[in-house]
């Protein structure tokens, strides 16, 4: 019986598919496609220099700040917006026509907005943070409360239970899988609003590496800088779901 | 089977980030000149609009298209969507191994270091102090450090606020107190909090604010074309160094920037007096001065690197001798 090979292993494919990837951008570059787009390993190794010269630490120091404020704000105020609106619909018909028009608004056109009203400091990129993430944390906190099993909810009248423990013990349980869910998105649209904010306010963290060593031609240095904040973001979401798929089975996650 | 879509979503990314190279770089007839400009089209470009109604007429029809900053009018010529830029991206020229020179000096670089008067009088008052400037390598960066080294001097921090537009604000709302404007916002600051503010003196700064550049390629391909639009330019130049109102009258005869609100209309007299009277506007598109002094400046700023650099590694002279051997 021939051994399994190789080929078999989900591993293998990953790895072949990566440097099938990187591979494929070496060779865009070194054609190259354009003077200014660097090879991959000038691209990795210009990363490495950035790690080791420690401007790299220093602009996700500064870059990190407003993320991590905005989400925090989102993960309080949101959530609780998004169980307010899903539990009375008073809350629902005054708050949810805003959120609906922010999750449509083209950001990048807002941000500049934000400036004017609030300057050029923290406050305007935790603005954009919020205004890219809330949404999504709001909308999913809403839409988890809504969804509890109407069948489930039903049992606990019938058993006369009372509204305090049809919220904390039927419908709080049941919609924590989707708030989860959107905290995991709320963080992946903040990603966004802090890289546009650090674009468009000011130039500060890994904006600020992105614009420098652009307007210095130093390209590696600024695909590098690029590729490591969708690195840390693509790192970040993917450990956030597997958390997610340990807290919540299956059939809570409705997946 | 399902690894194996990732490979062909890898493929499709890198072409995607790649970009298709333009296929249609140099394709176009000759008596035309994509013109890449990284800025809005404002009174700061009259003199290249009159410049472009001129050439039109002697069979040169530059395209100017505005891009959002500088350094994306450089990436169009890199890659060839664009002929000409404008700006002075010395860094990219130093570093891309596409050989793009400089040829034309449109203008030297003009910049107002200003001051809160109740917190600053003179360049020693900023010693320790906070400033604030365009970008990290820019311009207004290398002037700023360039005084504190004349002054002996060490600002405390420099901030970046892009845009002398938002610094200005920046001043008149008090949350700015030490900056740097170009000449359009420091008449406006001055204007709208009058006796609030003082310009500090600036030694000795020449480098170029605007310049044209090209491949080499390009410029020897098109030395027609490229002849015809340096010596317009020149014409336009001398005319409104021998009297600024000239580009008023000229504005109108050709019915250039139509739109533009009363506002700024009444700013292009002062703009092109001031700039004529500080001598930014150079009559011989710059000549030799303009290479030597850029690479003396933009080394000080950081953009470019490096000892022993050579004005013929960054310019391209033959254009503009042609043209300043037929415009007299």
């Amino acid at each position: 019986m021939p051994r399994p090979g190789i080929t078999s292993s989900p591993l293998f494919w990953q790895l072949a598919s990566f440097a099938l990837f990187f591979g494929a951008w070496e060779i865009a570059g070194r054609w190259p496609v354009s003077a200014a787009f660097p090879p991959f390993s000038a691209t990795l190794l210009a990363l490495l220099e950035m790690i080791g010269d420690g401007s790299l630490g220093k602009a996700y120091v500064s870059t990190l700040q407003p993320l991590l404020i905005g989400i925090a704000i989102c993960g309080v105020a949101g959530i609780g917006f998004g169980i307010g609106m899903g539990l009375s619909r008073t809350v629902e018909w005054f708050t949810l026509p805003v959120f609906i028009i922010l999750q449509a608004a083209p950001m990048a056109a807002i941000i500049p907005l934000i400036t004017y009203l609030y300057g050029i400091g923290l406050t305007s990129k935790v603005l954009a943070v919020i205004f890219l993430a809330a949404p999504v944390v709001v909308m999913n906190s809403y839409k988890g409360i809504r969804n509890a099993n109407p069948s489930l909810i039903q049992m606990c009248r019938s058993f006369q239970g009372s509204r305090r423990q049809e919220i904390l013990k039927i419908i709080l349980p049941h919609a924590a899988a989707l708030i989860f869910t959107g905290l995991r998105l709320g963080l992946a649209m903040g990603f966004i609003g802090v890289v546009i904010a650090e674009l468009l306010i000011t130039p500060t963290g890994i904006g600020d590496l992105i614009t420098y060593h652009s307007s210095v031609a130093d390209y590696p240095q600024m695909f590098a800088a690029i590729s490591s904040i969708i690195l840390i973001a693509a790192v970040s979401l993917h450990a956030l779901e597997r958390v997610e798929r340990r807290l919540f089975p299956a059939e809570i996650r409705g997946s | 089977m399902s690894y194996l879509r990732f490979p062909l979503t890898a493929f499709a990314m890198v072409a995607l980030l790649a970009g298709v190279p333009a296929a249609d770089s140099h394709a176009q007839a000759r008596t035309k000149i994509k013109y890449a400009l990284g800025d809005v089209i404002s009174i700061d470009e009259l003199p290249l609009l009159v410049a472009a109604e001129r050439a039109k007429k002697r069979g040169v029809d530059v395209e100017i298209t505005s891009f959002k900053s500088e350094e994306v009018a450089t990436q169009a010529v890199i890659n060839g969507q664009a002929d000409v830029g404008q700006g002075t991206p010395y860094a990219a020229v130093q570093k891309v191994n596409v050989p793009i020179r400089f040829f034309y000096q449109m203008s030297a670089l003009q910049f107002f270091p200003i001051v809160n008067k109740d917190s600053y009088k003179s360049w020693k008052d900023l010693n320790g102090q906070e400033i604030v400037v365009h970008a990290r390598g820019s311009g207004t960066e290398a002037i700023m450090r360039l005084m504190a080294k004349e002054h002996g001097i060490e600002y405390k921090n420099v901030s970046f606020v892009p845009g002398s537009d938002v610094r200005a604000l920046g001043l008149i709302k008090g949350t700015i107190k030490a900056s740097i404007l170009d000449a359009t916002n420091k008449n406006y600051v001055m204007k709208e909090a009058p006796g609030k503010f003082i310009v500090l003196p600036l030694g000795k700064v020449k480098a170029s604010d605007e310049a044209l550049f090209a491949t080499r390629a390009f410029l020897d391909k098109n030395q027609a074309a490229v002849a015809v639009l340096v010596e317009e330019l020149l014409r336009v130049t001398r005319e409104i160094n021998a009297n600024p109102k000239s580009i008023l009258e000229e504005r109108k005869k050709l019915g250039l920037l139509k739109e533009l609100p009363a506002k700024l209309e009444a700013e292009i007299l002062p703009y092109f007096e001031e700039g004529v009277k500080n001598g930014i506007f150079p009559a011989d598109g710059g000549a030799a001065n303009a290479a030597q002094n850029d690479l003396d400046f933009f080394k000080l700023s950081g953009s470019i690197k490096g000892d022993n650099l050579k004005t013929d590694d960054f310019w391209y002279m033959a254009p503009l001798k042609a043209a300043l051997g037929k415009v007299k």
